[in-house]
């Protein structure tokens, strides 16, 4: 599970019916460097690439997700669906302790 | 497989179900030398692996689904085992 902001979302009226329901979320996956202030709702753009994450849990605006993907992205779900991310944990806290370099 | 080191933890509320109640570790991957790479992740554990161990965490799905029983959880990282030791031969 990578870990993620959400920065936006998308609105599609016309998509497969499969799809109903859930929302398109904009999310930013977070460098090293950002997740010391990770959960402080401050919203960043990361030099990774974003990426469009299927939600059904409720993540807003701010919120850092943790996003599955790739096949087990689907397994939740009884029919086959064509997505490749899903939203699977909306993070509360997360403590990060870098090790020091070696 | 990946060599990783634990460098923290996450809390999530809402979660799916199959995540409830597991320990979520942000783990990094380690190259040759341990020196880390790219961002951390996030795996589930059910060894008790501490803060700055190393440990292997597998990236298989199917075995993360049989770990946590349940044949629709979309899990793929586990934390495999607890490193004690690495050698390398060269």
């Amino acid at each position: 599970m990578r870990i993620g902001q959400v920065i936006g979302k998308t609105v599609m009226s016309v998509q497969d019916a499969a799809l109903k329901g859930g929302r398109w979320l904009i999310v930013s996956p977070l460098d090293a460097a950002q997740f010391s202030e990770a959960c402080s709702k401050k919203q960043v753009i990361s030099a990774q690439s974003s990426l469009i994450v299927y939600d059904n849990l409720g993540a807003g605006e701010g919120d850092v997700i943790g996003f599955s993907e790739g096949a087990e992205a689907t397994a939740p779900f009884p029919e086959p669906i064509p997505i490749d991310a899903l939203c699977i944990a909306i993070f509360d806290s997360i403590d990060y302790t870098p090790y020091p370099a070696v | 497989m990946l060599v990783c080191r634990i460098v923290g933890n996450a809390v999530a509320t809402h979660c799916h179900r199959s995540l409830s109640g597991k320990k979520l570790l942000l783990c990094q991957q380690l190259g040759d030398e341990d020196a880390m790479i790219g961002a951390p992740f996030v795996a589930i554990d059910l060894f008790g692996a501490g803060l700055h161990e190393r440990v292997l965490v597998s990236t298989d799905g199917l075995g993360a689904r049989h770990l946590v029983d349940d044949d629709n959880s979309p899990i793929r990282m586990f934390v495999q085992g607890i490193i004690d030791e690495k050698q390398l031969a060269v």
